[in-house]
């Protein structure tokens, strides 16, 4: 039988996994990836807890301004990672290193 | 249906802005050769507007919008901080007193000005897990465009990708230790949160009340620029034009310790088992007391070898973090009011101080410290009033800053020898601070260079907003019973 | 096993994977389309867990908003001459570490009791061992019409903020990339 644990597991995987990216990934953009498997284990998170909780829906609804965010989020990041790459010509993080300390 | 009219009646000030944000927009979008001078009296004139209904909030207490928001003195008391911060910055930093803002576009930057302040005030009073997180969020997705705000600009740039990067990841986690806390409680009202943590959490949850805790600190954290989530702070400040600086280092701040206040104190602690002390579980006032400490002496050391000035004033708003944070520890009345008085006076010295950094970049395109010597010749009006603002941050009477730091110091002694030696080392960092505010002083006053350089020539404008912070340093001794009052009314929290 | 535990391992197995491979593979566009297999391995745990709203919300705006925008960031940002869409992996090893230690905390899945030098000692892990709210659960039904009476009722202020967030991230991003015309 399927029960909340299971959901908990997979929902742990994927925030160590992005975490795991936003630590390790030059390209700003993985790290944004990373970014958006956090949220998202979070998310399922949420929805797990709604199913087999109290049975109220709150945890779908915060879910859903979750995925709001999220997409505002993006949105501006790559506006600024575009504007990095047109400005130098790289998306490496290890190259933006002017300000420095 | 009743209940949204109700709410909106006392929902007033943040629909004065959104209708003034929607409105700059559309002017904005017409194009007309006007714009500009509408674009800014209608963001003033809302700010205002707000400013005045704010005020007529007082007196009642309850929930707003079926437990979204809450509202009571405390929330008004922000509202209003908050509201005056955005105010000042529009008024006082001009699209021509500032060189870095110059030739960009100005309908914009009203726009967000709006919306941020709106997005603070959603912020401070929070009541719901998920009006948290959107409200977190909005002020953070506002502050990451304001900071790239100068597009052309490779460190504005740089810095708005690590604040990005950095902030999505903070709040990430917060979310995550959030989707916890709903998983524990089932719920995501606060005050229910609070009731069912008050019936005690057992011994196999602990580890999960660790863990969330420490996942949501992150994010309170993050926004307050406390250590160990700080790295973003110099780089932002210096990268970001000046008067997002000085926005930031004022007013997302107040709102992220207003919410931290209330989340921690309104919804983890009850009267049953005292304040802060999360249904027995964890230590918080040494925690908070060690965070405290690392903050302050962190920011105050690493600003001792700064010689760009907005660097030097990040860490130091991170400095004055950690004294914030002192109220915050010691969570009592006093402690509130401690941490209350010094956010306010925060705002008045710290936006003095990056006005004359401002004007100062203005006329000599430098923010290196190394180029100030010689200013008391130049500019003495400039250096005078700089020298006011650096005695407030350093808390020397009869500045409003020391009266910030009186109030934090006094609740923390109050509470008891326990916390003694907090308030001794919290003494020698202000020590460590009068260092390098002096050495400010000193290089602009007494060392000699830069002879070649003509006067200052400042316009009459700005030569009146640097006397009306001046007067806000000063004169508040005055009235000083009318202001503790204010903040002594402001206390209470509505706790349903 | 029932089928609707083997559906559940199935897409717990394509969103677990893909992630892995988004966090560990050399290629930009690898992770890219990773990615994509794994907001499907979500939207499909969703309709497992009864949220069919949610479920379409994520392919509507993750897959088809928010990946398509990473695509284009992606593809916008690649060095025109090189088509090498490589992306590094720095330190890896310390990283792998507090990982794989933060896991570790998560998903303990026994509860151990022993004795170590005198002290009793527990160990346990906070997913399997916490006791998370209980309650009658939700059982699979259809959500769509309650969701949408809650942003008409308790939800409505968020759900007006939320308009103001997109406004701003509208405004923002249009402002930020926008070349403006030398005047």
């Amino acid at each position: 039988m399927i029960g909340i644990q299971h959901y908990l597991f997979v929902s742990a995987s994927l925030f160590c996994l992005g975490f795991l990216g936003i630590l390790t990934r030059r390209n700003a953009v993985n790290v944004l990836m990373g970014i958006e498997l956090v949220l998202n284990s979070a998310n399922i998170n949420l929805v797990a807890f709604s199913r087999f909780g109290p049975g109220n829906l709150q945890g779908q609804l915060f879910a859903v301004f979750v995925i709001v965010i999220a997409a505002a989020e993006v949105a501006v990041a790559l506006a600024i990672v575009l504007t990095l790459y047109r400005l130098r010509r790289t998306p490496n993080l290890d190259e933006a290193d002017i300000l420095r300390g | 249906m009743d209940e949204v009219l109700q709410s909106v009646r006392r929902f007033l000030p943040e629909l004065v802005l959104t209708g003034g944000l929607l409105l700059v927009v559309l002017v904005d979008a017409t194009r007309a050769r006007w714009r500009d001078g509408v674009n800014r009296f209608l963001t003033a004139a809302s700010l205002l507007a707000a400013l005045v209904l704010c005020g007529r909030l007082y007196g009642w207490s309850g929930e707003l919008f079926s437990g979204m928001l809450v509202l009571d003195p405390m929330a008004v008391f922000f509202k209003v901080l908050l509201v005056a911060a955005s105010l000042l910055v529009i008024v006082l930093f001009t699209f021509d007193n500032s060189r870095e803002l110059h030739g960009l576009g100005q309908g914009e930057f009203y726009a967000l000005m709006l919306a941020v302040t709106i997005s603070n005030m959603l912020l401070a009073t929070a009541n719901d897990l998920a009006m948290l997180y959107l409200a977190l969020e909005m002020v953070s997705i506002t502050s990451y465009v304001m900071v790239a705000y100068m597009k052309g600009d490779r460190m504005s740039n740089e810095a708005s990708l690590k604040y990005i990067l950095f902030g999505a990841a903070s709040t990430g986690g917060m979310l995550f230790g959030l989707s916890l806390l709903y998983g524990m409680t089932g719920t995501t009202s606060l005050p229910a949160i609070r009731d069912f943590l008050a019936t005690g959490v057992g011994e196999q949850n602990r580890l999960a009340v660790y863990l969330f805790a420490l996942l949501i600190f992150a994010g309170f954290g993050f926004k307050t620029a406390v250590v160990p989530f700080h790295f973003w702070c110099p780089d932002v400040y210096q990268g970001a034009p000046t008067p997002v600086t000085a926005f930031l280092s004022v007013a997302p701040k107040a709102a992220g310790f207003a919410i931290m206040l209330r989340f921690f104190y309104g919804s983890l602690a009850t009267s049953a088992t005292g304040p802060w002390d999360l249904a027995g579980t964890i230590d918080w006032p040494h925690i908070l007391v060690l965070i405290s400490v690392v903050t302050m002496t962190v920011g105050n050391v690493a600003a001792l070898t700064q010689t760009n000035m907005k660097r030097l004033l990040a860490y130091s708003s991170i400095a004055h973090a950690g004294f914030i944070m002192m109220g915050v520890v010691a969570l009592s009345e006093n402690g509130a009011r401690g941490m209350m008085i010094y956010l306010l006076v925060y705002l008045f010295m710290n936006l003095g101080a990056f006005l004359v950094v401002t004007l100062i970049h203005n006329q000599d395109r430098t923010f290196d410290l190394r180029d100030y010597p010689g200013l008391y010749r130049r500019a003495p009006f400039l250096t005078a009033a700089m020298a006011v603002f650096l005695f407030s941050l350093m808390g020397i009477p009869p500045l409003i800053g020391f009266m910030g730091k009186f109030y934090v110091f006094a609740a923390i002694i109050e509470r008891g020898p326990v916390f003694y030696w907090y308030a001794v080392v919290a003494a020698l960092n202000a020590a460590v601070a009068a260092f390098y505010y002096a050495r400010i002083l000193k290089t602009m006053i007494m060392d000699a260079g830069n002879e070649d350089r003509p006067a200052f020539a400042l316009p009459a404008l700005d030569q009146i907003a640097v006397m009306a912070l001046v007067a806000a340093n000063v004169l508040p001794l005055l009235w000083w019973s009318q202001v503790e009052g204010w903040a002594r009314k402001s206390l209470a929290l509505y706790t349903p | 096993m029932t089928a609707g535990a083997v559906v559940f391992y199935l897409f717990a197995a394509i969103t677990v994977g893909s992630a892995a491979v988004v966090v560990l593979a050399r290629s930009l566009i690898y992770s890219a389309f990773a990615l994509l297999f794994t907001f499907f391995g979500v939207a499909g745990l969703y309709v497992l867990l009864g949220a069919d709203f949610l479920a379409a919300t994520q392919l509507l705006i993750y897959v088809g908003g928010i990946l398509v925008l990473l695509l284009f960031g992606v593809m916008l940002t690649h060095k025109l001459y090189d088509l090498d869409l490589r992306s590094e992996v720095t330190q890896f090893l310390p990283a792998a570490t507090i990982v794989g230690g933060l896991f570790l905390i998560l998903a303990w899945p026994i509860d151990l009791s022993f004795n170590l030098l005198g002290r009793q000692m527990r160990l346990y892990g906070v997913l399997f061992q916490t006791t998370w709210a209980a309650g009658p659960g939700r059982p699979p039904a259809a959500t769509t019409a309650e969701i949408g009476r809650l942003f008409m009722g308790q939800y409505l202020l968020p759900f007006e903020a939320a308009s103001i967030l997109l406004l701003v991230a509208l405004i923002g991003a249009a402002m930020i990339v926008r070349r403006r015309p030398q005047a």
